[in-house]
């Protein structure tokens, strides 16, 4: 019976995710594109190389990063929905403080680790506003994510097109509205030693994080508390759990994960800042972290499947020119269906 | 009245397994149009998956159900109330922000609402079934009486040949009680059939027809009232005689050595004053001190003041004015964490709201309180955590398949008595206060929560409850002081005699002594 019931929570879902794929390839072919083209343009641009996949790791690497931090802000039942907002502050932190001369000069290290801290602390601070917001003045904190968001953002443009910022010395009129790149001290080491893959040392952060954020969520105590806040805020007070306290270090955390990752974007492959650096990593980090219905395992295989999606699609977009939106509507499509997928499951499983 | 004798409903070997529960095992009754049948039963009985069974809830998993002349196998409530039985839960699911004839049209008109037409509707059934039921008013600021008397309407409406009431006496007012059985009584000469479910022995004298008790699942009583013995029925219901509470519970009295050396008092209220958002005063200046061992019943009707009182004392509620001790520190302000660390046991008054969190664990709950006991750095000795509650549930009689089950799957005596267990267990234990600790509780349940409220007091703990019943307050406290619209208006020894100086009080007849 069990077996039954595993066997059926795997397939929906995968039936599901193949169905929409089918779904999208039908969409291409409608729109007068030669799908078996389109087909090769996303292998090829997902798993075709070693750059790809590298590349579509790292993608997965940040997708992650933005989903843990959901799951652990949803644990405390907060909705955190200002992921790209909080990638945004953590990549303008780490763009600062690599571009700082003094610190490109530490040893040990410290050039990256000192702009990767930067990126968490300020995307800490970002989630923290909002949690600050919501136990003060009761604010919902999807309104106050989403809000700030687009206040770090819009901060990003800032930045960018500023010289007192971060914007580049504008020596000509063609000068694009773009930072410095970051010194090469800064950036993120290579995980492969090979200039062919871009994977870098991001992966191996983000491994160790969803093991820490798996061990916070099931063996610890303070996981336990956020579970109780989030299940009965009144209950936990009672028990003497400091309740404002929790709520803001929740989504704290969530927005430093957000922070780390637009830091290791930023450092990782980017370089320098550029308006739009975010991309919308936060909103399907947001996704992914939905979907995984608060399983680390959940955020990282999500993670891995947007990551590689986005990848193909981008390549289907530039090899086979089918539109970025129709991978946008076959990527809406795979969410509709997953999701419905895990409500389908639950029916059958839970009936009678 | 008019009582045909078919059965309108019959149930033959009836059971119901929930994983390793048997929750219901091989009962079969039947149930008469025109009557009122009680099932009696305590917490955990099995009473509620009965219900279930019947309304289409849960599917039984042995025995057969016959309804009206057929097979009845409702696969869903909705199709249960289709065919003619409805069901009043115990938590109500109306609206509050709508107004009655809102919210009974929610789900049963179609397309163009015709309100008026619709509200006469409800202010007929109403009236037919002998009370009032304003259609306009809206629904959260009606009492919890005229609410459930929505509910009631709002079955009534299908026109349902079988009516059950699952609990519905336990969240009235005493006052209230004798209103709702008497429409049970109307619904059941209009020739209908109605179950009420209860765990209150005087209510089922007064308006059932016939009555079943059931115990751990197995029907061990059906009798007719007119047959029925009051004794063996409770004898049934817990599977031993149970002492009358005042005898059982006024024993000790002697017992108790107040000692006279602790100078300090266990819990003292200085003009605690609590203003609500709107500026109205809501606890006047209260003032009370308890000394160690001692229990100080606090009666008064509900909603004049011990809601407000007890969230201030949980550390919940900041007062306007005043200040309150535990053991001698002043904990005013000090939040919930500090009332726990000072002693201060605190059984609040409603259970899923504030004691516990109902989709965790019992033995996170016991210990939620607790927790960092059991955790090294950082992390939580489930192991050991579990172990202790195990060890606390058996000492306090919590009865539930292991320490890991949901808090939610245990019945709401032995919730109450969980919450007991890690009130009572703070160390040191200074003061304790329980706001109506035995609201929906059995029989049996009642009695454990006034023995360990006692055993308390007898380790020099001093007690403060609260509770709206009268009788309760008598047989458990030492002294009676009244809360009337906020303001303590007296104070009465604890004893019979002074029932009805204590009922004045508390229905504001005598203010501060004088006959308003």
């Amino acid at each position: 019976m069990t077996d039954r019931r595993r066997l059926l929570g795997m397939a929906v879902p995968f039936i599901a995710v193949v169905g929409s794929m089918i779904a999208g390839l039908l969409l291409i072919a409608l729109s007068g594109k030669d799908v078996p083209d389109a087909i090769e343009a996303f292998m090829d641009g997902a798993f075709g190389s070693a750059f790809a996949i590298g590349a579509s790791i790292n993608r997965a690497v940040a997708l992650s990063l933005v989903g843990l931090g959901f799951i652990l802000a949803f644990r405390a039942n907060l909705t955190n929905v200002g992921g790209e907002g909080q990638i945004a502050v953590g990549g303008i932190a780490a763009t600062a403080l690599g571009l700082w001369p003094p610190i490109a000069g530490l040893p040990l290290g410290l050039a990256v680790i000192i702009p990767l801290l930067g990126g968490i602390l300020a995307g800490a601070f970002w989630g923290g506003i909002a949690g600050f917001m919501k136990v003060r003045f009761g604010t919902n904190e999807v309104i106050s994510t989403l809000l700030l968001g687009f206040v770090a953002l819009l901060s990003v443009y800032w930045c960018v097109q500023s010289t007192a910022l971060l914007r580049q010395p504008q020596t000509s009129s063609a000068t694009l509205p773009e930072s410095l790149p970051i010194a090469d001290a800064a950036k993120l080491p290579s995980l492969t030693g090979n200039s062919e893959s871009p994977l870098h040392i991001g992966l191996v952060i983000c491994l160790l994080l969803a093991i820490a954020t798996a061990i916070v969520l099931q063996r610890s105590t303070f996981g336990l508390r956020l579970r109780a806040i989030g299940l009965n805020e009144l209950a936990a007070r009672r028990a003497g759990m400091p309740g404002g306290i929790l709520l803001v270090a929740a989504l704290a955390m969530a927005g430093a994960f957000g922070g780390l990752a637009g830091a290791i974007m930023l450092q990782g492959e980017q370089y320098y800042l550029k308006a739009g650096f975010s991309s919308g990593y936060g909103f399907d980090g947001l996704v992914v972290g939905l979907l995984s219905r608060g399983s680390t395992v959940g955020v990282l295989a999500g993670a891995l499947f947007f990551g590689f999606l986005r990848s193909g699609g981008i390549s289907m977009e530039i090899m086979a020119q089918v539109p970025a939106a129709l991978t946008l509507v076959i990527q809406g499509l795979i969410v509709i269906a997953v999701a419905g997928s895990v409500i389908l499951v639950e029916k059958l499983q839970g009936g009678r | 009245m008019s009582q045909p004798t078919g059965s309108l409903l019959s149930l033959k070997n009836l059971g119901k397994r929930f994983g390793s529960l048997q929750a219901l095992e091989g009962v079969s009754l039947d149930v008469r149009a025109g009557t009122v049948q009680c099932l009696l039963g305590e917490n955990g009985a099995g009473k509620s998956t009965l219900c279930n069974l019947i309304f289409g809830v849960y599917e039984p998993s042995a025995g057969d159900m016959a309804f009206d002349g057929a097979a009845w196998a409702p696969e869903s409530p909705a199709v249960a109330l289709e065919k003619g039985i409805a069901m009043v839960h115990q938590h109500f699911s109306l609206v509050p922000r709508m107004t009655v004839v809102e919210n009974l049209m929610l789900g049963q008109v179609r397309g163009v609402l015709k309100r008026h037409e619709f509200g006469a509707r409800i202010r007929d059934i109403a009236e037919s079934f002998g009370f009032s039921l304003d259609p306009d008013a809206v629904v959260g600021e009606l009492s919890v009486g005229e609410r459930q008397r929505a509910e009631i309407v709002k079955c009534l409406m299908r026109d349902p040949k079988l009516l059950v009431l699952d609990e519905p006496t336990a969240v009235l007012p005493p006052g209230e009680i004798g209103a709702l059985l008497d429409i049970c009584r109307r619904v059941a000469d209009s020739g209908r059939a109605v179950i009420l479910v209860t765990h209150k022995l005087a209510e089922i004298a007064k308006v059932a027809d016939r009555v079943v008790v059931l115990r751990t699942g197995r029907l061990v009583a059906d009798e007719s009232m007119a047959e029925a013995d009051m004794g063996a029925l409770v004898h049934a219901m817990v599977g031993r005689e149970l002492r009358p509470l005042d005898v059982a519970l006024a024993e000790t009295d002697e017992d108790v050595e107040t000692p006279e050396a602790a100078r300090g008092f266990a819990l003292v209220c200085d003009g605690l004053t609590v203003h609500d958002r709107h500026g109205a005063v809501r606890l006047d200046n209260f003032t009370l001190e308890i000394r160690p061992g001692e229990i100080v019943g606090l009666a008064g009707v509900e909603g004049n003041g011990q809601s407000e009182l007890g969230m201030v004392l949980a550390g919940l509620l900041r007062p306007t004015e005043g200040h309150f001790y535990i053991g001698g520190s002043d904990l005013t302000h000090a939040g919930a964490a500090a009332v726990t660390a000072a002693g201060g046991g605190i059984v609040p008054e409603d259970r899923h709201a504030v004691a516990c969190v109902t989709g965790m664990s019992v033995a996170e709950n016991v210990f939620l309180n607790k927790l960092e006991r059991f955790t090294r750095f950082g992390l939580l000795q489930r192991g050991a955590m579990n172990a202790a509650a195990q060890k606390q549930m058996k000492e306090f009689d919590v009865r539930a398949t292991g320490p890991e089950v949901a808090f939610s799957g245990l019945s709401g005596g032995n919730q109450q008595k969980a919450v007991l267990a890690r009130e009572l267990t703070l160390d040191p234990l200074v003061a304790l206060v329980a706001a109506q600790p035995t609201r929906g509780l059995d029989v049996s349940a009642v009695e454990a929560v006034y023995r360990q409220i006692r055993a308390a007091a007898r380790r020099g703990v001093g007690v403060l409850l609260i509770s709206s019943e009268l009788d309760e307050l008598l047989a458990v406290a030492d002294r009676v002081a009244v809360l009337y619209r906020g303001r303590l208006v007296g104070e009465r020894p604890a004893e019979m005699s002074e029932r009805g100086a204590i009922g004045a009080l508390m229905s504001g007849q005598i203010v501060s002594g004088q006959v308003a």
